[in-house]
């Protein structure tokens, strides 16, 4: 079980989020929101142990991850919110960089390498260099890299960016199979509709505090609203949306 | 040690096969990659040559040179010339300072070269950090890099001149242990040179990247580099004049040159030689020794605090991206650009062109090295006068003198010229292909502008007030009009069959002619900063000498209107990719 214990994040003096404390049970896909700058890229680095937080801990299976972090990370995949690769790798060298890395046995590796290529749709291009990937293919190969070493825990910032329709669908079922399963999943997105598909658990952030948490539906419950849009603009955002949208035609349209 | 002694190929084999399955390996191989491949902009418009390019292009200068020494030390040649026999560790003394200097600058260039693609950044961060590996591992692998390429770069600059120079220097002679004995040192001593010119640029880096926080070392890391980069070309400069001032050299005056690290380098292979019984040689010897060391151990040093400083703490900083700009309030030059842009296609590109040359690493590299290039070249020129009096002082102005703003134009327009050649995010020239028309397109008088602008609009002031302080108003006027003048001709000339947007197109395909248009530029450059200033001075000495260039310049630019006027309109029709007949003319 992966736990944020008071988690707090200072940037010097500038405070990124606030004693956030959160469960992640094995079989559970906690879905993270909130709006742009309200600290869940800085959540996801320390629960990625990219970033050591100023105040609380994050700890997997009843220990600190910083005590052994190359043990934690062995077993976490991670995707990051951006695609940013080396270009001038193909994506085979870049799998199979990522698997020598997490020291996978190397018959395994080229096996599932090969395989998850193949499934992904992208193995006639695994000997094309990254640089002419387009952003869904980058992004295959990102899901692909998380999800070789056969995590316990996936921490997905995004990970939908750039894809296509189909490939959206399977891996919206990918992570309910996968929770099934009992592997924990970390779903930070923007995107509510899918959040609301796929998410057991639900944590709102708005200027890096927690301001609504719980199952799906208890959210939705508590603030009396029947879609996860609602809940959202009703928690999170000041503006009204109607009337921006009013001005915003009003000055492109006098 | 008893499966080696019965299979050692097998047994190496295996060995090796274990190894490169390790993290360690894995990661040396991918950093070595990327000192070639570039950095995490490199999709952005960096030269990515590849390995094999790039070890072709750092053997040549070594091999071109130790050429030229068959023809020198050649026994035929030097029979044929009445030469009689010599010491080849006393003889060669200029030809080792010129190898060692080579050497330096070459190694010390190419790591200039690589300088944004040594530091580990964000993208190394995000795909390695996560992985379950130690941040010590990522920085031995990181630093292993380093000196590999430390390595590569002083054996391939070297190599040719390592073999070539002492068959050259000692073939002829019968002594077997005189040739080993001269190519040993030569060897060892090359290659330390070179290691200390790569290592010298990196621990420069380091201490930067140490000493300022991520933003203030990428404002900085251009002039640095272009302040380094002026560094070797003088270093190279003094390849003319120091092996003369050595033979004049004794040990109480040695100070004067001992600051200049191949004199120490050159102790160095007198002493490998068994020649450092002179207590100048000595010092200079322990010079060298001491310099090397210093360069290799700041470089572990400042990596090391700069990996911990700098890359550990990479979440923690914000995306630097493109560095910030301070919105100007006044510009000097705005009310010209508003006189000469016309149209508002022509101030669009103009804007986008002008930012993305002055902006972009890549652009602003190559801008930088043609100026530096410039600036030694003009030192040169007026070093080559007969006295510095003779320089400012006279009826007229010397050629000399009239030739230094002529260099610095052609040097930065050809820079200009060359980076319009480099693309700069290819995919976003799509705002281009949507909006001009390829037919009534405006290329030719955007690039002209530019050209001009960035090149006149700060030395014609320069060059006028310079001529002003010391032959009046007149004269001043005059060099600064001809300046003009010939400067126009000359980007006409650049832009002859100019017809793209600058740093929209891929690069431009190899020509069967390219090489032809090199030779042209040279000549182009000896015409342009040697008979043109010549001309001018001659011009000056009379009240209407000035006229000469009227009818010059009018056949020059009446030639290339005749030319445009003759092309097909689909060869003036505005391009996105290279379909251009002749590619960078």
């Amino acid at each position: 079980m992966l736990e944020a214990r008071g988690l707090s994040k200072f940037y010097g003096s500038v405070l990124a989020v606030r004693d956030i404390s959160f469960s992640l049970h094995p079989g559970h896909v906690l879905g993270y929101l909130g709006p742009n700058g309200s600290g869940k890229s800085t959540t996801v680095k320390m629960l990625t142990g990219l970033l050591e937080p100023s105040d609380g801990q994050v700890v997997f299976d009843g220990q600190d991850i910083h005590k052994n972090l190359i043990a934690y990370r062995k077993r976490l995949g991670y995707v990051p919110e951006e695609a940013n690769l080396y270009s001038y790798l193909t994506g085979q060298e870049y799998l199979d960089m990522v698997a020598t890395l997490r020291a996978m046995p190397k018959r395994h590796k080229n096996r599932t390498i090969s395989s998850l290529l193949q499934l992904f749709s992208l193995w006639p291009h695994r000997h094309v260099t990254m640089g002419s990937y387009s952003k869904g293919m980058r992004q295959r190969i990102l899901l692909i890299a998380a999800l070789m070493d056969n995590p316990d825990v996936l921490v997905l910032d995004e990970p939908l960016s750039g894809l296509d329709v189909t490939t959206v669908l399977v891996i919206k079922n990918l992570i309910q199979t996968l929770s099934a399963r009992g592997k924990s999943v970390f779903y930070c997105s923007h995107i509510l509709e899918v959040v609301e598909k796929v998410c057991s658990h639900l944590i709102i952030l708005r200027k890096g505090q927690v301001i609504a948490q719980g199952t799906t539906d208890e959210v939705r419950e508590h603030m009396g609203k029947s879609s996860l849009e609602g809940v959202f603009l009703h928690l999170v955002e000041d503006r009204d949306v109607v009337q921006m949208t009013q001005d915003i035609v009003s000055v492109v349209s006098p | 040690m008893q499966r080696m002694m019965q299979n050692p190929k097998r047994f190496f084999r295996q060995r090796w096969e274990a190894f490169s399955q390790t993290p360690f390996y894995c990661l040396l191989r991918l950093f070595f990659g990327r000192m070639f491949h570039g950095h995490a902009d490199s999709d952005a418009g960096d030269l990515d040559l590849g390995i094999g390019v790039i070890v072709v292009l750092l053997a040549m200068p070594g091999m071109l040179v130790s050429l030229l020494m068959f023809e020198k030390y050649g026994s035929l040649i030097r029979f044929l010339r009445g030469a009689g026999p010599y010491d080849p560790f006393s003889a060669t003394i200029p030809d080792e300072y010129f190898f060692l200097v080579l050497s330096m600058a070459v190694s010390g260039a190419a790591a200039l070269w690589r300088w944004d693609s040594i530091f580990l950044d964000r993208r190394d961060f995000t795909n390695l950090v996560p992985q379950p590996i130690r941040l010590r591992s990522i920085f031995l692998a990181s630093l292993s890099a380093i000196f590999a390429l430390v390595a590569l770069l002083t054996i391939v600059v070297n190599a040719a001149s390592m073999v070539l120079y002492p068959l050259a220097v000692v073939g002829s002679q019968p002594s077997l242990s005189l040739l080993l004995r001269f190519a040993m040192g030569h060897a060892v001593v090359m290659l330390l040179a070179g290691a200390f010119g790569s290592l010298a640029v990196f621990a420069v880096a380091g201490v930067l990247m140490t000493l300022f926080p991520a933003a203030a070392f990428r404002r900085v890391s251009l002039l640095v580099r272009f302040t380094l980069a002026l560094l070797l070309l003088v270093l190279l400069g003094t390849s003319w004049a120091v092996p003369d001032w050595l033979k004049q050299l004794s040990v109480a005056n040695a100070h004067r040159v001992a600051v200049l690290p191949p004199v120490s380098f050159l102790g160095l292979l007198r002493t490998v030689w068994g020649r450092g019984g002179e207590p100048f040689v000595a010092a200079m010897t322990k010079a060298g020794a001491t310099a090397l060391g210093a360069a290799f151990f700041t470089t572990i040093l400042a990596y090391a605090v700069s990996f911990r400083r700098s890359f550990v703490r990479i979440p923690e900083t914000p995306d630097a991206g493109p560095l910030p700009r301070i919105p100007a309030s006044f510009s000097p030059l705005a009310p010209l650009r508003e006189a000469v842009l016309r149209t508002p296609s022509q101030r669009a590109c103009y804007h986008f062109v002008a930012r993305t040359l002055l902006r972009s690493d890549g652009h602003l590299q190559v801008l930088s090295g043609f100026l530096a290039l410039g600036l030694v070249a003009s030192a040169a020129t007026l070093n080559s006068a007969p006295t510095l009096h003779s320089l400012v002082h006279g009826s007229s102005p010397p050629a000399e003198f009239l030739s230094v703003p002529f260099i610095l134009v052609y040097c930065v327009s050809v820079g200009i010229r060359f980076a319009f050649e480099i693309p700069s995010q290819l995919p976003a020239n799509w705002i281009f292909r949507f909006w001009l028309d390829r037919e009534r397109h405006e290329a030719r008088p955007i690039a002209r502008r530019v050209l001009l602008l960035l090149s006149l609009s700060w030395l014609a002031p320069v060059c006028f007030l310079a001529t002003l302080a010391f032959w009046g108003w007149i004269v001043a006027l005059r060099h600064t009009a001809i300046l003009i003048l010939c400067t126009v001709a000359l980007v006409e000339v650049f832009l002859v069959k100019f017809r793209k947007i600058p740093f929209t197109c891929p690069y431009p395909s190899f020509k069967s002619y390219s090489g032809l248009i090199v030779v042209a530029y040279l000549f182009g450059y000896v015409f342009f900063t040697y008979y043109l200033p010549q001309m001018e001075n001659w011009s000056l000495s009379g009240p209407w000498g000035i006229l000469w260039f009227a009818p010059l310049l009018g056949i020059v630019l009446s030639a290339i209107h005749f030319y445009r006027k003759q092309m097909l309109d689909m060869d003036k029709e505005l391009v996105f990719e290279d379909v251009s007949a002749s590619g960078f003319e």
